[in-house]
């Protein structure tokens, strides 16, 4: 259990590509951080960086107010777990829990304590004797977890962990995992690109593109109030809609492509004639003209998902594409019209140019 | 899942394995079982005449002494070239490695001295060991050690030790390498996590994983000493001084074309392929079959 402050870390390969740059958290106590982003974005690179395992180019790292930027990985008091699991592949389950425990040179009577206790806790204790080679991939997931539990360790960093497991699975490792965080009430460092593992185990996320932080905050303020449109586009499933506008000379209206006209009822905050653009979530549209922001749906395809429908098209007269999220089983043709609404408290802005979130009177 | 592939016709089949059988049969089994039936003959120094003798070739081999020390020789001779090329290349492997920059430069390097042949090995370190020429000769004298291997038998045995590991170790690293490319990095970076420094992580994660390799490596290098060595030991010490790097393959040599004695040299021929086939099975049965982890 410890604290983890990262103050302006940056990683610059020796060929010259920045990998990281300027990143800025304190990860409290016992939280659940979650580092996501597609990949290339240095998420992965951050947790290394944390482990030791790569090199720290500039800023600081400190685990419980201790600078640990030139200690050894075996030194930081941390445990990880790896996508492919890394498990050593020529020893049991136990030898592969105690390895760790061996090497700190505890007492044997209390290794077999520890062992006993974690392989209790994730049902692993039949296959205790067992090779890795020999066990499923969600038993070789829990002996990966067991080998960083038996450690109790500061800080638990993942890499991914639930990526090489079918859908099913991940499901119900993710709700393990979840309530293992809660047991041990340990600080978690869990990096993935898949934002609904990072929506549903967070307490704080950190999503980053092309190696910089874009926003860092509880998953519902991702969700409520995206900081820009990388976060609004990756955050949430179907995508946010993202419409570039003009803005009117009286700053209150936005010309979108088409012949769509959003009013604002407001001033907006960027000058008449900016590019801005409006971002609406597929689940913020309804079908009726109760809303005061109103626009027209040209369908495309649809899917059927059972407990709703989401049909994909374009905003009619114009490129733009545009999803909604129909409640129940809708069945829609290729060419039609669907008329939507949604409040405007529930439109975000963003610049034109930077992806910067803009905030206006009616938030 | 069934890979048989059935034909239609009884003879093709036999067609298509013929030309290896053929060539087994000429060149392999046809000589070796020359070379057993000659092991129970005496023949004479020019092949007019051949004597049925039984086993007395082979009762003469075991009572012979300075036969029996060749097996010694021949043991000591065969662990000590496996033991040092493998150690040495096992090393040379684990810094190549490490190495970033460069790095098919030095692997290219490091493989050039299997393409010697056995003979100029022989010969080079020879040269370099020479008493009176040897410039590593000169270097022991300076630090005190008076090496003579044309009158020490310790120091000639050495000198084909190291001449014949020298030759080996470039085989053997190239092995190493892949095997310790084989070796997923995320294993080190969890054993480094685990709180293992460099050497342990090597003796508990890294050697272990290379087990499948080291012994396959351990056989081909036996072998090697044991059969693959005579060029080298003919151009250096020709066997001696007084039979001190007599191994058994060159005696073979040695008693059949310049001893003319070929009972005595089959017989020894014989007993080598006895070593052959039990060094095999000992390969398929372990090796092939997998080491387990």
């Amino acid at each position: 259990m410890a604290t983890l402050s990262i103050n302006s870390l940056g990683k610059v390969y020796p060929g010259g590509v920045t990998a990281v740059s300027d990143v800025n958290v304190d990860i409290a106590d016992g939280e659940f951080i979650v580092l996501v982003g597609p990949s290339g974005c240095g998420k992965s690179t951050i947790l290394r960086m944390i482990a030791g395992l790569e090199g720290i180019t500039s800023g600081d790292l400190q685990i419980d107010d201790r600078r640990v930027n030139d200690l050894e990985p075996g030194e930081r008091d941390i445990a990880m777990v790896f996508q492919n699991y890394a498990l050593y592949p020529h020893m049991s389950v136990r030898g592969n829990m105690e390895y760790g425990l061996k090497n700190e040179g505890l007492p044997k009577a209390q290794i077999a304590e520890r062992i006993a206790e974690a392989a209790r806790t994730l049902r692993l204790e039949e296959f205790l004797d067992r090779k890795p080679a020999n066990l499923s991939g969600g038993q070789r997931q829990r002996v990966a977890m067991g080998r960083a539990i038996v450690r109790d360790p500061k800080v638990f960093l993942f890499d991914e962990p639930l990526s090489n497991l079918d859908a099913k699975l991940r499901t119900q490792l993710r709700a393990e995992l979840k309530a293992l965080h809660k047991r041990l009430g340990a600080t978690f460092v869990y990096v993935t690109h898949d934002q609904v593992e990072a929506m549903s185990l967070a307490d704080r996320i950190i999503i980053m593109s092309n190696g910089k932080v874009e926003q860092i905050g509880t998953p519902m303020d991702l969700y409520l109030r995206p900081a820009s449109r990388f976060v609004a586009d990756f955050i949430g499933s179907p995508s946010m809609n993202v419409l570039d506008g003009t803005v009117s000379s009286d700053r209150r209206s936005l010309q979108l492509n088409g012949s769509h006209q959003i009013d604002f009822g407001a001033e907006l905050p960027a000058a008449a004639g900016n590019q801005i653009a409006i971002g609406i979530r597929p689940e913020h549209l309804h079908q009726n003209t109760a809303g005061e922001t109103r626009i027209e749906l040209s369908v495309g395809f649809i899917e059927q998902l059972g407990a709703d429908t989401v049909v994909h098209g374009t905003l009619a007269g114009s490129q733009s594409p545009l999803a909604v999220r129909l409640n129940g089983v809708q069945a829609r043709d290729s060419g039609d019209s669907i008329a939507l609404s949604c409040g405007r408290d529930q439109i975000h802005l963003f610049d034109g140019t930077t992806g910067q979130r803009l905030n206006w009177d009616n938030q | 899942m069934q890979k048989r592939v059935v034909f239609r016709s009884r003879l093709l089949p036999y067609l298509l394995v013929l030309p290896q059988i053929a060539i087994t049969l000429i060149f392999f089994f046809w000589p070796a079982y020359q070379a057993l039936e000659s092991s129970f003959f005496i023949e004479d120094a020019f092949g007019f005449s051949r004597q049925w003798v039984a086993m007395q070739n082979y009762v003469e081999l075991f009572e012979d002494p300075s036969y029996l020390r060749s097996f010694k020789t021949t043991l000591i001779f065969g662990v000590s070239v496996a033991v040092m090329a493998m150690s040495i290349s096992l090393g040379l492997a684990v810094a190549a490695n490490r190495v970033v920059k460069a790095a098919t430069g030095y692997r290219t390097m490091l493989i050039w001295p299997y393409a010697v042949a056995p003979a100029l090995a022989g010969v080079i370190w020879y040269f370099l060991m020479n008493p009176s020429l040897g410039i590593v000769a000169y270097w022991l004298k300076n630090v005190g050690v008076d090496w003579n291997h044309y009158l020490n038998g310790d120091q000639a045995l050495l000198l084909v030790i190291v001449a014949a590991a020298w030759k080996q170790v470039s085989y053997n690293f190239l092995f190493f390498l892949a095997g310790l490319q084989s070796i997923p990095k995320s294993l080190i970076e969890a054993a480094a996590i685990d709180r293992a420094g460099p050497v342990r992580r090597f003796w508990t994660i890294v050697f272990p994983l290379l087990t499948p390799t080291t012994f396959f490596l351990l056989v081909v290098n036996l072998v090697y000493a044991f059969f693959d060595t005579f060029a080298l030991v003919h151009a250096t010490t020709e066997g001696g001084p007084v039979d001190a790097t007599s191994i058994l393959v060159f005696r073979v040599y040695n008693t059949g074309f310049i001893g003319q004695d070929y009972g005595s040299s089959a017989a020894q021929s014989v007993i080598l392929m006895g070593l052959v086939i039990m060094m095999t099975f000992v390969q398929f049965r372990f090796v092939e079959r997998k080491v387990q982890y």
